[in-house]
């Protein structure tokens, strides 16, 4: 048989669709904390400490004039600059972001400069808000997640690729990180399905397994992602995104034994190294994609009636 | 083949879940582990899992592999939401005092000889 082609998704579409109708006002910080060009260095400096922030606007009547970074108070620290005011040292000529514009361009602004945060003025030219690239990851994933719990709660049947009109099944599940709790939901329905359609105990067991193997790596290692299960007459196809933070190294991920496990994760029993390396054995098809800082995408494919697993179960 | 009734006889084990008709499942392997990654490696049919982890994860995973029944080893203090899930799944669910070796040592003979 042909294997079912997953279509190909491009990524960076798939976040502008995402980012689509948000502006930059939908995601921006509003409670930002400013200095004026009198505050010393050492205020910034205090400031930041007691905030946990990397970088403060410095303002004039509202307007952005300058910024302090942590970079500016390590060389204020160099140079005996602390008790200086703001305005002799700060990074000057600073991009703002206007609150009416599109989430969009915020995310070239991050991709076009080396900047780490850009502050977020009103029409009048006013800071009213700070925009980083968390604030960007956030409302993304509140707007993904936002469309599947429409999705799930329309019975998650949501249109299927258009080029399977074979399709028996398809539904998406959500995971989360560390919610163990729901680690399984999919590869128990996906075993009922099998199971009703009298497909063979060994296939079944593949093919959950397989599905396990990837929620629990879902939920286990990554900040969060979706589960696809696809079925048709030849073939179940699980695919697990996530949202990052990526693999490094995909091919020692594959080595059986080598796991980035944390303590917790092993004291629910998993963590041995043995999930991606097992999830490719039980699968007939199977593969990964992963970008640090973007996040892990693995389509397993496990074949039904083949006459191997045919002669297997007359045995 | 062993029926699942003797297995758990012999390990003087306690039910906390036994679906009608437990009694006769059939048994082909035994498979003792505190590790969820290595049951989900294993690759043997219709087993009876022996485990002295307690996280709902673990009857989870004996539903994802098809495990016959659960004997939850060296515990005697089993959480009631484990027993309410296991029913909910329809599994049969045991409990035995007993160290996971001592259990295997005492079905090492009923599985030799089937």
């Amino acid at each position: 048989m042909s294997p079912v082609q997953q279509p190909e998704e491009d990524i960076s579409l798939r976040i502008q669709e995402l980012a689509g109708n948000l502006k930059i006002r939908d995601v921006m910080t509003r409670h930002v904390f400013a200095v004026t060009r009198t505050c010393t260095m050492r205020d910034v400096q205090t400031i930041m400490k007691n905030n946990a922030i990397s970088g403060i606007p410095v303002v004039d009547s509202n307007h952005v004039v300058g910024m302090v970074s942590v970079h500016d108070i390590m060389s204020a620290f160099e140079q005996d600059w602390m008790a200086d005011a703001v305005a002799d040292h700060m990074t000057t000529g600073v991009r703002t972001l206007s609150e009416e514009q599109p989430l969009s361009f915020a995310m070239s602004a991050f991709s076009k400069f080396p900047y780490r945060r850009f502050p977020v003025v009103n029409r009048k030219n006013e800071l009213v808000g700070m925009v980083t690239l968390r604030n960007i990851n956030v409302a993304l994933i509140q707007e993904l997640s936002r469309q599947l719990a429409t999705m799930e709660t329309e019975g998650g049947r949501v249109t299927p690729p258009a080029s399977s009109d074979s399709c028996i099944f398809y539904r998406t599940y959500r995971l989360a990180r560390y919610d163990f709790e729901s680690g399984g939901k999919a590869s128990a329905e996906l075993r009922e399905q099998l199971r009703v359609r009298g497909v063979a105990p060994k296939t079944i067991r593949r093919a959950a397994v397989a599905c396990y193997e990837l929620e629990i790596n879902i939920i286990a290692h990554s900040h969060g992602g979706t589960l696809t299960l696809y079925i048709d007459r030849d073939c179940v196809r699980i695919t697990a995104n996530d949202f990052g933070p990526g693999i490094p190294d995909v091919e020692q991920a594959m080595t059986e034994g080598y796991s980035t496990a944390n303590d917790w994760i092993r004291s629910q029993g998993f963590g041995a190294g043995m999930g991606l390396p097992n999830t490719k054995r039980l699968s007939d098809e199977f593969a990964i994609q992963s970008g640090v800082d973007m996040g892990t995408m693995i389509k397993s494919i496990v074949n039904l009636n083949t006459s191997e697993e045919l002669s297997d179960e007359s045995k | 083949m062993n029926k699942l009734k003797p297995l758990i006889d012999v390990l003087s084990a306690t039910i906390l879940n036994g679906p009608p008709g437990w009694e006769d499942r059939e048994v082909r392997g035994v498979f003792a582990s505190d590790l969820i990654s290595d049951i989900l490696v294993s690759d043997g049919e219709e087993t009876l899992l022996l485990t002295s982890l307690l996280s709902d994860q673990v009857l989870r995973t004996a539903d994802v592999i098809g495990a016959v029944a659960v004997v939850l080893v060296n515990r005697r203090h089993i959480p009631a939401a484990l027993t309410k899930a296991a029913t909910k799944q329809g599994l049969p669910l045991f409990s035995a005092p007993l160290s996971k070796f001592n259990a295997c040592v005492r079905l090492g003979p009923l599985m030799e000889m089937a």
